[in-house]
């Protein structure tokens, strides 16, 4: 009991710690880098703390310290009440998503068994749904609560573009439950032990599909309607600032991560390194007794994940800063027209395929 | 309105977008009325970066109207200065040397390049894709260093006189140019890639803001909005000025004349004017670069220091400014985006009477409720920005 | 050669798309192909730059790294000081005149031995545009557009009047740009 107690307090402490301690600040340096590389810059390298830059790793604490002492701008005719519960809402669902992603195999540490996801439901998949679909409520009251229009539109938008791409994302994933028959993503993670079960290798087409639609979920360049800088000044955050907006921005780039570590689960094969399974690692660490040997592969289990989290990150940093952005009606269009046919396309394939 | 919402109440929503909006780079103000997305009416508003140029120069000599109009188009200065002096001197009727001719050419395209690689960066930034954006904006660099290595300034060059130029070119500048040029297509290669067969960002103009031939006529549009519309007007073709008549460039034309060809006919053009460049280069004569004549431009230095007679001329011609003949005149020239003509009025005296500028962008701007209307506010945003309306120029 | 004949170059030639530029796809890969080629290049050059160079980004640290200015660059207006300390200048007020902005002020004095020379010179940097008009004009090499970029800015606008001392600098140090000056004005111009 206990140890169940410490146990989890131990995962909920690794992931809050790894999401909103490194990878919370630490996107916002990585994407500024790296569009900054990208485009033949050298990007935000002036902070520094007595002399030392550190290749501009300062700045998340400077960006930090100023968004605190900011003031918290509520502008005039704003229901205050929602505009202050939708950043709240935007950044809850990002984080609580993480609570069923497996970042690791079953080990025994101390005669214990240890299961490295949070919260092992076994209806995984269908919780992240369900949180993604609470996400559009806080872009839809931001826009509705500001009293802008311009945050009006973004809202509408917003609240458009989530919903239809919700709709599509559950198509995707269809194929990839159908194929591993199970909706516990520890049990799909743990199906893609051999590398060629690799949801990648089953679900080419639903691959794309789902990292396009995690994409526009997420609204970011091209699918970045509701905030669409250019056409709508900064959409439903138009009127926040200090801490509020800086809550919106971690929503999105936690959503970063959660994206990627979805995708790792589902299609690239979780906490796997190809050709190795879990006992082959208990094996090769033998040398370190029982409760060693275990723990050291969790330490390559969680290496591996990461780096395929980190892998998925850079994708996504890329495509949002190659591509240009598409219109309204068109994001529509493709959600609807495309993605939804084309998913329902691939589940009749993969239906015929299990059948035969 | 459909069927289903006819009998519910809906409003139209007026939006204000600019001054300070970050489409209306340039400031302009658009009174957008919209039903949903769609835009039912638009209204612009023009004037907010009006300096009073034309009133500045009835208050100058004619020779202190030339770092004027580097702040008409401040992206292609060049064409500007070429623009004013080749009017002024057309008033005078005098014509400059062999190698000016060239060495104005070389600028003008110069900045004709920086001018579209600076409107498609653009463009493709406020579209999303700000790599693009910086790809060309590091092109431009190239070019920038080129104008400054013998202009001795970026953007306010200030370089051409009239009767002639403020210095030669500098020693191995047909070198650096070359090389400059070649960096330039490299980029040219990259955002080709990245932008014209990407269906995102042809769904994105393709279609929108369309302007069919005859009407693009009767608004008045000139240069690449007009060639994409198809016609193939171009001043540089139809009344040849300084050396075009002997360089070989094509004119690219669109057939739809909406965005899409817009930004196809510049980044044509691009090509061409790196084709004028390296022909001029190739051609250019050795030769004075003004011409002798101390009342309409200024003696050289020995001159003023060493003669007595000189420095008094010098001392009059500055402080009364050069006396062009009673008269008026117009000359176009092609600018960056389009025909950029002075209007200029001589009562015999130091300072003009009169100097009306026909700024291109004007009749482009005019012309944008009717672009837009019926479209989705979405397409504000790339019909704006590739008529490359420049305040500077718009508002005067 | 064309002498002024057109030939209108068609720069739309496929109005429809194939099926493999209609699928996102395969554009979406090419344009990854691409930025991901600059990004690969330019963090390699952190680690290995090309050589004679720091690194194969192009842009200047500014503070610590300066760009080299080309010879014709336009920097703030100078006065050239001669070597008893005075100023080169005799006052003639020609710069005053043709400056487009207006920004020069001179009050003209004359010596006991009845040279002119410039009790006051004042340059009102908020206003100077930069355009090198006095250095063209000065018939005396008197006045000279430095190399001098920084120190422009300030919190004051009372800091922007630059007057006499503050603008002399001794003819040693403005020769390149006066040799530069004499250069440019004479070779050409018959």
């Amino acid at each position: 009991m206990i140890a169940d107690l410490i146990e989890t307090i131990a995962k909920i402490l690794f992931v809050f710690g790894i999401n909103m301690g490194f990878f919370s600040p630490i996107l916002g340096w990585v994407e500024r880098k790296q569009s900054a590389v990208m485009q033949d810059r050298v990007g935000a390298n002036r902070a520094d703390i007595m002399g030392y830059k550190a290749i501009g790793l300062f700045h998340p604490i400077a960006d930090a310290i100023k968004v605190m002492v900011k003031e918290d701008f509520i502008p005039d005719g704003a229901n205050k009440i929602f505009h202050t519960l939708a950043p709240f809402i935007s950044l809850t669902c990002s984080i609580v998503t993480f609570a069923v992603v497996p970042f690791g195999g079953q080990y025994e540490i101390f005669g214990h068994k240890v299961n490295l996801v949070i919260a092992n439901l076994d209806v995984g998949i269908l919780f992240v749904f369900a949180f993604a679909s609470l996400a559009p409520y806080g872009a839809v009251l931001a826009g509705w609560s500001s009293n802008n229009n311009w945050s009006f539109l973004g809202g509408m938008r917003a609240s458009a573009q989530m919903l239809s791409y919700e709709v599509a994302m559950g198509f995707t994933i269809i194929g990839v439950i159908m194929v591993f028959g199970s909706l516990r993503l520890t049990d799909i993670g743990m199906m893609q032990e051999d590398f060629f079960r690799w949801g990648i290798f089953l679900q080419p087409v639903g691959f794309i599909l789902f990292l396009t639609c995690a994409i526009a979920e997420n609204k970011r360049i091209p699918f970045d309607m509701p905030e669409a800088e250019s056409e709508l000044v900064a959409g439903y955050f138009t009127e926040y600032s200090g801490m509020k907006f800086v809550m919106f921005w971690m929503g999105e780039f936690l959503e970063i991560v959660t994206i990627s570590a979805i995708v790792t689960t589902l299609f690239f094969g979780a906490w796997h390194l190809p050709f190795i399974t879990d006992a082959d690692l208990v094996n090769f660490f033998s040398f370190a007794g029982q409760t060693g040997s275990n723990f050291l592969a969790i330490l390559v289990n969680v290496a591996t994940f990461l780096m395929k989290v980190i892998f998925f990150i850079w994708l996504q940093m890329t495509i949002r800063w190659t591509l240009p952005r598409f219109r309204y009606d068109q994001v529509m269009k493709l959600g609807w027209k495309m993605i939804l046919p084309i998913s329902l396309i691939n589940i009749f394939i993969t239906a015929v395929i299990i059948l035969v | 309105m459909s069927e289903t919402t006819k009998d519910l109440y809906t409003e139209n929503m007026i939006i204000n977008m600019g001054p300070s909006h970050p489409v209306t780079h340039g400031t302009v103000k658009f009174l957008v009325t919209l039903d949903g997305e769609k835009i039912v009416d638009m209204k612009v508003d023009i004037g907010y970066l009006h300096r009073g140029f034309e009133k500045m120069c009835e208050n100058s000599t004619w020779e202190q109207v030339m770092p004027f109009t580097d702040r008409l188009n401040y992206v292609s200065p060049l064409i500007n200065n070429v623009g004013y002096a080749l009017a002024v001197e057309k008033l005078i009727g005098i014509d400059v040397p062999e190698r000016c001719k060239y060495i104005r050419v070389i600028a003008c395209e110069l900045s004709r390049i920086a001018d579209h690689l600076t409107n498609i960066a653009a463009s493709a930034m406020e579209m999303g894709a700000m790599t693009a954006f910086l790809y060309f904006v590091e092109a431009r660099e190239f070019i920038w260093d080129l104008i400054e290595s013998f202009c001795g300034a970026r953007v306010t060059t200030n370089y051409v006189r009239i009767g002639g130029l403020k210095n030669d070119l500098p020693d191995g500048f047909k070198e650096k140019t070359l090389h400059a040029l070649a960096e330039v297509r490299k980029f040219w290669d990259d955002v080709n890639k990245l932008l014209t067969k990407n269906r995102i960002f042809i769904d994105r103009v393709r279609n929108t803001g369309t302007m069919p031939p005859e009407e693009a006529i009767s608004y008045g549009f000139t240069g690449p909005c007009l060639r994409a519309s198809g016609v193939p007007y171009d001043v540089r073709k139809a009344h040849p000025y300084l050396i075009y008549d002997q360089l070989n460039f094509d004119i690219p034309v669109g057939e739809q004349g909406d965005n899409f060809d817009r930004y196809l006919v510049r980044m044509e053009e691009i090509i061409q004017s790196t084709r004028i460049v390296e022909q001029a280069l190739e051609q250019i004569p050795k030769g004075p670069i003004n011409i002798c004549s101390p009342e309409y431009r200024w003696q050289p230095k020995e001159a003023v220091y060493d003669k007595i007679e000189s420095l008094i001329f010098h001392f009059k011609t500055v402080v009364e400014g050069i006396k062009p003949p009673n008269g008026e005149i117009y000359f176009p020239i092609e600018a960056a985006n389009g025909e950029l003509g002075f209007y200029l009025v001589s009562n015999g005296g130091g300072k003009p009477y009169k100097c009306r500028v026909r700024p291109p962008c004007f009749p482009l701007t005019a012309a944008m409720p009717r672009m837009v209307k019926g479209g989705f506010i979405a397409d504000i945003i790339p019909t704006f920005d590739l008529i490359n309306m420049i305040g500077g120029e718009c508002d005067r | 050669m064309l002498n002024g004949t057109l030939t209108p170059k068609k720069v739309r030639p496929n109005i429809d798309l194939s099926l493999w530029e209609k699928l996102y796809i395969f554009e979406v890969v090419r344009g990854l192909y691409i930025t991901s080629r600059h990004f690969v290049i330019h963090l390699f050059g952190f680690i290995f730059p090309p050589a004679g160079k720091k690194r194969s980004i192009p842009t200047v640290y500014y503070p610590e790294e300066k760009v080299t200015l080309p010879e014709a660059y336009r920097g703030r207006p100078l006065l050239v000081m001669k070597e008893d300390k005075t100023e080169k200048c005799v006052a003639c007020g020609l710069c005053e005149k043709i400056c487009p902005g207006k920004a020069i002020a001179i009050s003209p004095r004359e010596k006991e031995n009845g040279d002119r020379f410039p009790f006051k010179f004042v340059i009102d940097m908020s206003r100077c545009i930069f355009c090198g008009f006095c250095e063209e004009v000065c018939p005396k090499e008197a006045i000279v557009m430095s190399k001098e970029y920084e120190s422009l800015a300030t919190y004051n606008r009372e800091n922007m009047i630059y007057n006499k001392e503050m603008l002399l600098r001794p003819e040693k140090e403005l020769k390149a740009r006066i040799d530069y000056v004499r250069r440019i004005y004479s070779k050409c111009n018959q």
